[in-house]
């Protein structure tokens, strides 16, 4: 059974693979943009660090917090008939996300106007469902206690709360600056749910250097992003699990378009 | 007293029935929630008024214009400045984690003397002591291409009657030999990626890692008519996006170019240079395609459908890296397509006695520098070059500790880029010469200073401070100071490129692969989230490392499934790469976008100073790599390098 919700405003995103070099721009401006600690083997506040194993650091891929990821795609084929693509991958936003009937506390939820699916860490109990149930890997869990070396919390972006160790965390197209659209058109006299197109964009399409990530409500007709997923070279990953997620992915590369959806869009797709 | 069952389970269940109705229990569970989400060593916002100040990040070799994001005047983040042709609104990975570095614990905190902390008046005592003693035996490298820090420390060269500036091997100094020292060319060379029709990028990864990379990135998202081809050895992030990927030997560009303008000579397209004749005799001659296809492996029908393409394009464009024969090669082709090179004006000098850049970019590094007293500005050769550089007392002028600053004799803390007054003028590749300005917007946060003011303390320069320097730019430029410092870049347009000769003498003979003897070719590559020859992996950027690069501590090195099978290794054999005058260790990964024959490494990892972030991080390939005389073009280069590859 579908619990596809729709909303008068849908903010989403459609990535043009054909323009990401994967950069890693878009994840450096997330996790500023949203205080996710650099990963540090050590704890300064550990004093018995060498009682203790040490923290994983970045290089355990496993244990990485990267909301906004970038994969390798390879069309499979030996050289020179070889080509790569790069894959941004944020929170799919989903419609009908796996993740939220899932959660036992109910810490995350979509009901927020703008199709945002919110996580709620001071209720996260970190039982990890969610990330069980996310088909797009996009939940992360909080392995170690987010520390900065000395000195480098003076850094932090003044937008989003830290979480503590033990938490899933989540892209929440930095919802912050959501919340911050609204209230500069509140004080400008404008309609806070009908921002005009830049308005609100998230961190990782702010930075990207080949723009290849478009950002807007999906159903705005001003908005960019309403017209882009019109293209016949638009797709959603994995659609015929019938999440319905709100971020969409261009690609002129039918063997792109194909893994996008693990070779199954010609397989019936979701009912 | 007795307690009868009855009563027991009479009381047990009333307390059950009481827990579930008060609240007690359900706000005692809400409030260890919040309380252990707020551990005293969980770090607290800082809240104020948010600004975007704009300035110029210098991070990455060509530097980007930024916009600083500050919270009650402490920055915290960085964002593209959309008001700067440089930028468009993006930045690099190196300079979008800018914030990071300025406030790392890696930062050099004060002026150190063989390790012991001392004042700057001390520093400055000691540096002109040496100074004095050195004579005319003083020597620069520095690590900014594109500062006007560079005039600063060349006029004290000229002050001391000494010449030897040096810059780190860059693709800007393989082009100013080739163009202005070969070809008798004029100004900066200059590619119009946004307004080519056709764009082949001839070894140049032009959108990871080579020349001004945000503006590239930039031309190629809005230049949606254009075509882009990559041409290199391995299928690069930048080849991902193009239309096309030519599989090239790097040693191999410039006779792959010379094979196209074979048939753009075959076209009858002609230019006026004195030696034309000759070079068109020497083309048709030495780089027919069979001749090019034995040498290079390219198939002639390739470099036939490609120069074609070339030939049909109203505006095309090839854009070279690596050595200097490469260079002077696609320029001579540019010259005769007449397409979107360009030939950008120099700025006029703040301080007259300063030299060129064309001057700056002559001496060669890689031939090793042996001096009595060496300033080493913001680059890292002990990193890089370890065998090259030999000096009696070092000077290192550095934000970060590094290789360099590890061994240095006297070492003096920069300020960070957000820190301190700066500029960017043409970085190499624009189409158009662009002059940006820096401006401090954050308070310093170690005891550093300005090394440009530190250096006019020492001579009589004709300036008191750096700013009074880059005041004198802007004038001498013709700028308006009020737009730079608002974050705006003044702008020249390129011109159309005119050289006295195309070089054919020198190509002839230069253009000739010359490959090492190792038994399989070294692919060396940078990306800027791994970090370039200066600068290392910046803290938010390890989990943006692939495991193509690095996995847990270990350097990864890509090959395809003919070259593993032919040296008989697989996914995850630990192998040594031997070559130049080291070694390397590395992890083998399988990946068909690299040429059969060579095998693909990420240069900048491997550090054995600096932070947590990039010490101790898989290894070293500039130990490896071979430099290798381009003797007609009177240079050297890297291309061409060999490993042995050995499993352990």
């Amino acid at each position: 059974m579908s619990h596809f919700k729709e909303f008068k405003i849908k903010w989403g995103m459609v990535i043009d693979i054909d323009k990401c070099t994967g950069c890693g721009a878009c994840m450096v401006g997330c996790q500023v943009e949203n205080n996710i600690a650099p990963m540090t083997k050590s704890d300064p506040y550990n004093y018995v660090q060498a009682l203790t194993k040490p923290r994983d650091d970045a290089s355990n891929k496993l244990r990485t917090l990267t909301w906004m990821n970038v994969y390798e795609l390879s069309n499979g084929k030996s050289f020179p008939e070889h080509e790569t693509a790069y894959l941004p991958r944020p929170c799919m936003q989903c419609g009908n996300p796996a993740c939220v009937p899932v959660c036992p506390v109910v810490a995350t939820d979509k009901n927020e106007e703008g199709g945002i699916v919110s996580q709620i860490y001071p209720r996260c109990i970190g039982c990890r469902y969610c990330m069980a149930a996310c088909p797009y890997h996009a939940r992360y869990f909080n392995w170690w206690d987010p520390l900065w070396p000395e000195g480098m919390d003076k850094g932090l972006s003044p937008s989003t709360s830290v979480r503590p160790r033990g938490v899933v965390e989540k892209c929440n197209f930095c919802h912050s600056r959501y919340l911050e659209a609204k209230d500069k058109a509140r004080l400008d006299g404008e309609d806070p749910m009908n921002l005009p197109e830049g308005a609100y964009t998230t961190a990782c399409a702010d930075i990207c250097p080949t723009k290849a990530i478009t950002f807007g409500d999906l159903n705005n007709p001003e908005h960019k992003v309403h017209e882009l997923i019109q293209s016949p070279n638009a797709f959603r990953l994995l659609e015929k699990l019938g999440l319905h997620p709100q971020v969409y992915y261009m690609s002129e590369r039918e063997w792109v378009r194909k893994q996008g959806d693990n070779y199954n869009a010609e397989a019936g797709g979701h009912h | 007293m007795s307690v009868a069952r009855r009563t027991f389970i009479q009381l047990g269940a009333g307390a059950t029935v009481g827990i579930l109705f008060t609240p007690t229990v359900w706000k005692a569970l809400d409030d260890v929630s919040i309380w252990t989400q707020n551990w005293p060593w969980i770090p607290k916002l800082k809240y104020g008024a948010v600004e975007a100040k704009p300035t110029v990040s210098k991070m990455c070799e060509s530097g980007c214009a930024v916009k600083v994001r500050t919270v009650a005047g402490e920055a915290f983040g960085t964002m593209g400045n959309v008001d700067n042709p440089l930028s468009g609104g993006g930045i690099c990975p190196l300079c979008a984690n800018g914030v990071q570095v300025k406030n790392s614990p890696n930062r050099i905190k004060a002026p150190m003397l063989d390790g012991q902390e001392i004042s700057w008046e001390k520093a400055q005592e000691v540096v002109a002591e040496k100074l004095a003693a050195a004579g005319s035996k003083v020597a620069v490298i520095s690590g900014d291409q594109t500062g006007t820090v560079n005039e600063v420390f060349s006029a004290l060269l000229n002050d001391k009657g000494s010449d030897a500036f040096y810059v780190m091997p860059c693709d800007m100094q393989a082009a100013d030999k080739a163009w202005t020292g070969l070809m008798g060319g004029a100004g900066q060379v200059g590619y119009d990626l946004e307004g080519a029709d056709l764009v082949l990028l001839a070894g140049a990864d032009a959108l990871e890692s080579w020349g001004p990379t945000v503006a590239n990135l930039k031309s190629f998202a809005a230049n949606e008519s254009g075509k882009f081809i990559f041409a290199g050895p391995m299928q690069t992030k930048t080849a991902s996006v193009t239309s096309k990927w030519v599989p090239v030997p790097a040693e191999g560009m410039a006779a792959f170019t010379l094979g196209l303008a074979y048939y753009v000579l075959q076209a009858g397209k002609t230019v006026g240079a004195a030696d034309f004749d000759l070079f068109r005799s020497m083309v048709m001659s030495e780089y027919s395609p069979a001749k090019v296809e034995a040498a290079t492996g390219v198939k002639a029908d390739q470099m036939a459908a490609l120069a074609k393409q070339l030939l049909t394009a109203s505006n095309p464009v090839v854009v070279p890296a690596g050595p200097v024969a490469a260079h002077g090669a696609a320029f001579a082709l540019n010259l005769l397509l007449g397409g979107a090179m360009k030939a950008l004006p120099e700025f006029a000098k703040a301080i007259p006695s300063a030299m060129s850049r064309s001057e700056m970019l002559r001496a060669d590094i890689l031939d090793g520098v042996n001096t009595d007293l060496l300033f080493v500005y913001e680059a890292n050769p002990a990193y890089a070059l370890p065998e090259k550089i030999k000096a009696g007392f070092t000077v290192a002028f550095d934000m970060v500790q590094t290789e360099t600053t590890a061994t240095a004799n006297l070492v003096l803390p920069s300020l960070h880029p957000y820190e301190r007054f700066d500029d960017l003028a043409s970085p190499y590749g624009l189409a158009a010469a662009t002059y940006s300005l820096g401006v401090p917007v954050s308070k310093p946060s170690v005891n550093a200073a300005n090394a440009a003011t530190f250096i006019l303390g020492l001579a009589d320069l004709g300036f008191e401070t750096f700013e009074e320097v880059l005041g004198a730019k802007v004038d001498a430029i013709g700028a308006d100071m009020d737009a730079l410092q608002g974050g705006e870049a003044f702008v020249v347009e390129g011109e159309t490129p005119v050289a006295a000769s195309l070089a054919a003498n020198v190509l002839g003979k230069a253009a000739v692969p010359v490959k090492g003897t190792g038994a399989v070719g070294l692919v060396p590559y940078t990306l800027l989230s791994v970090g370039t020859a200066n600068r290392a992996t910046t803290p938010n950027a390890p989990c943006t490392i692939s495991n193509n690069q690095l996995v847990g501590d270990h350097m990864v090195v890509m090959m395809g499934s003919a070259t593993a099978k032919q040296l008989g290794v697989s996914v995850g054999s630990m192998v040594k790469l031997s070559g130049g005058k080291g070694e390397c260790e590395a992890l083998v990964q399988i990946f068909e976008g690299v040429m059969p024959g060579v095998v693909a490494a990420p240069l900048g990892l491997g550090h054995t100073v600096g932070d947590e972030f990039s010490k101790g991080k898989g290894d070293n390939v500039y130990k490896i790599l071979t430099v290798s005389s381009e003797a007609a073009a009177g240079a050297s280069t890297w291309a061409g390098s060999t490993v042995n590859v050995a499993k352990i």
